[in-house]
């Protein structure tokens, strides 16, 4: 059952589920109650770690994050599966985990479902969905996995083809697994990479015949192009950002010496960096806008207001984590990070993490589709009602649908500002105390403000 | 091969320190060359700062120039260049009429030629900010710097004051605070002229970039402000060289 469609990837529908897709939502009261300390005992970690850690660092010392764990205890009812086997439509889509870099699992992600499932693993379809509808979706996704070195992926040999063969495939792939174990486990849970379900080693794969996109297959087959211009020569040629970071993951891009596996949650932001560092390249040399803009975007309990600044490009992500919400758990207050950089950009890593340069993707879309260069600053609230991060993915199109409003357009700085702080609940004078570049923008003067002589 | 210009220099260093220092504000830099010598005027693409720049045909030890003319290079990859050059070895610098390209010849244990495009020339002028400034102060850029790092500790701005006989530099950040002061006739601030009392922010990424970088082309460097006014700074070079920066304040108004 393949939808024939006129556009590729633009014309989606939406299997139905056979479980009850509110299941979520029943807990989700739960969840935001729910006492951390009588379960977790006072050794709890300072919210500050939490939100810089966001599961990744595992900055509290604990070997696995304890504000995960406590999502998963109550989403523990994800179907259950009774054998040691499954077969079903992969979207296509792949997992590579980072656990042991670089001998990491790799391997397929495979729902029970006879259909047509490329809605799956396609984030930039999924906007407006509910979190509820997306983890129900997600959960059914089972994950095999299988050791593999991160470079010397040839040792795996017919196991790793056909992981690359699924990834590289242009259409939703009929999948026969075999584990070892019955699959383990709730749900997977992260903050860059999207959510999915429980997980097994693979003892046995098998895949129908599949077609590779032609973009994507010259790509995989030219072994001098480096995997940064592959990457950029994709976008360009119109290949999703989903779809690239997945290709880019199981190591199917670059000169062939250097081919590795990229565990997935760093695929994602490496792909998005690559992407906007080349936009950036270019829109420095585009003429400035002429008018202060704000753009807004509000989607799962994340509200967005972006500033449009008149000015040589620079760019600072902001983020203000509400008393409740899952990084910022045990503070009475609102925690407000940042990081920026200027018009020569960046060469570490930003602080606050992925959602930095996902939404940087984002922006520079729009600059690139103008011709135009601003200094852009990124604010986002996120109220309790983001119950779990469900990945980066939130964030970049959440940025893409806000650039596709109509802006809010001001003669003035100051009245940008006024405009986007009655929009948030956070008064504007506490995100400028955390903001560089709101900072300058109000207070550093330009030397064509003064008395100029030639 | 006809050649617009062909320069000599004797000390890569020279060349590679001043380059580094015009790369802090710009990328690509268009200097305008003629009898009497080199020269470069531009500002940073957020306005904020400038730099006026000047090489008189004194400095290079070969210095030919067939007509005035101007070029535009991308200072960054001729700094790549450079950084190869060894401390003393002599680069010669050629521009070619028919190709338009620009070639850098080092010489020293061994001699090695490259190549590199020129841009497109910026044909506007950019105009120097008009002030009357209160204080002139002359300090080591040594000294200066050292400042700099200091207040860089605890903050990203800097408000520089001077009143008749000191000139200090304040930083504070959310929780720290700095004080530095020089005290005129100490080794570090040779000389100070106030005319009026003033003081003046500025942002310390700028401000510490330019130092670091103008530092090692020069020992002094002389500080020209008001209040709330763009503060002149001139690293005093050697053999009549000018390498002046100006950088806009910040007015915090509330």
């Amino acid at each position: 059952m393949r939808l024939k469609s006129k556009k590729k990837t633009e014309c989606w529908r939406i299997p139905k589920l056979k479980m009850d897709s509110n299941w979520v939502l029943k807990h989700k009261k739960r969840i935001i109650n729910f006492d951390l300390d009588r379960n977790l005992g006072k050794n709890r970690s300072k919210s500050d770690f939490c939100i810089k850690c966001k599961g990744i660092r595992l900055l509290c010392g604990k070997t696995r994050c304890p504000l995960l764990i406590r999502i998963k205890h109550f989403l523990k009812i994800v179907p259950l599966i009774s054998n040691k086997d499954i077969s079903g439509v992969s979207p296509p889509s792949v997992f590579i985990g980072r656990i042991g870099y670089p001998y990491v699992y790799a391997g397929p992600l495979v729902p029970p479902i006879h259909e047509d499932t490329s809605f799956f693993d396609c984030p930039e379809a999924w906007f407006g969905k509910s979190i509820d509808h997306i983890v129900s979706f997600r959960s059914l996704l089972i994950r095999g996995k299988k050791r593999v070195h991160a470079k010397k992926f040839s040792e795996s040999g017919r196991m790793y083809e056909k992981i690359l063969e699924l990834a590289l495939a242009d259409k939703s792939v009929d999948t026969e697994l075999e584990f070892i174990k019955k699959p383990k486990g709730s749900i997977f849970i992260d903050n860059n990479a999207q959510p999915f379900g429980p997980s097994a080693v693979l003892k046995k794969m098998k895949i129908s015949n599949s077609k590779f996109d032609y973009r994507i297959e010259r790509a995989y087959f030219d072994t001098d192009l480096k995997s940064n211009q592959a990457v950029i020569d994709l976008y360009r040629r119109g290949v999703r950002v989903s779809k690239i970071q997945k290709v880019f993951s199981v190591g199917a891009l670059g000169i062939k010496k250097n081919r590795r596996l990229v565990p997935t949650r760093w695929s994602i932001t490496a792909i998005d960096d690559i992407i906007s560092r080349n936009l950036v390249s270019k829109v420095r040399d585009y003429p400035e806008i002429n008018e202060f803009r704000v753009y807004e975007s509000n989607y799962l309990d994340n509200i967005f207001q972006i500033l449009f600044i008149p000015s040589a490009w620079s760019y600072e992500s902001m983020e203000a984590w509400y008393p409740g919400t899952i990084w910022n758990q045990n503070s009475e207050k609102v925690a407000i990070f940042s990081d920026y950089e200027n018009f020569k950009g960046r060469t570490d890593y930003a602080k606050i993490g992925g959602c930095y340069y996902s939404a940087r993707l984002a922006v520079c879309e729009k600059l690139h589709e103008e011709r135009r260069q601003a200094t852009v600053i990124v604010l986002r609230e996120i109220h309790p009602g983001y119950i779990m991060p469900i990945g980066v993915w939130q964030v970049r199109e959440n940025v893409r649908n806000a650039m596709k409003q109509k802006p809010k357009k001001f003669k003035s700085f100051e009245q940008c500002l006024k405009y986007a702080g009655s929009k948030l609940d956070i008064p504007i004078s506490d995100w400028m105390v955390q903001s560089e570049l709101l900072k300058r923008c109000r207070y550093q003067k330009k030397l064509s403000e003064f008395n100029l002589i030639k | 091969m006809n050649q617009i210009f062909k320069l000599k220099i004797s000390e890569a260093k020279l060349l590679r320190d001043m380059a580094n220092a015009i790369s802090i504000l710009i990328d690509e830099a268009t200097f305008k060359i003629d009898e009497e010598g080199l020269k470069l005027r531009a500002m940073d693409p957020s306005r904020v700062a400038m730099i006026d720049f000047e090489w008189p045909k004194t400095i290079f030890e070969e210095y030919e120039c067939v007509s005035p003319s101007k070029i535009c290079i991308n200072i960054s990859e001729l700094l790549k260049l450079l950084r190869r050059a060894g401390k003393s070895e002599a680069v010669n610098l050629s521009l070619d009429e028919k190709t338009g390209q620009l070639q850098i010849v080092v010489t020293g244990k061994y001699k090695r030629s490259f190549t590199m495009p020129t841009l497109e020339a910026v044909e506007e002028e950019v105009p120097t900010p008009k002030i009357d400034f209160n204080v002139k102060a002359k300090t080591t850029t040594q000294g200066l710097s050292q400042a700099i790092d200091d207040a860089q500790l605890v903050s990203d701005h800097v408000r520089i004051e001077a009143d008749s006989d000191k000139l200090l530099f304040i930083a504070s950040g959310d929780l720290m605070g700095a004080k530095i002061t020089l005290q005129k006739g100490s080794e570090t601030l040779l000389d100070l002229e106030t005319k009026e009392a003033s003081k003046a922010t500025f942002s310390l990424s700028y401000l510490s970039e330019i130092i670091k970088a103008a530092s090692a082309t020069s020992e002094i460097a002389t500080l020209e402000f008001s209040t709330d006014m763009p503060i002149r700074i001139d690293f005093q070079q050697a053999k009549q060289g000018k390498l002046i920066f100006f950088l806009a304040p910040r007015i915090e108004t509330d």
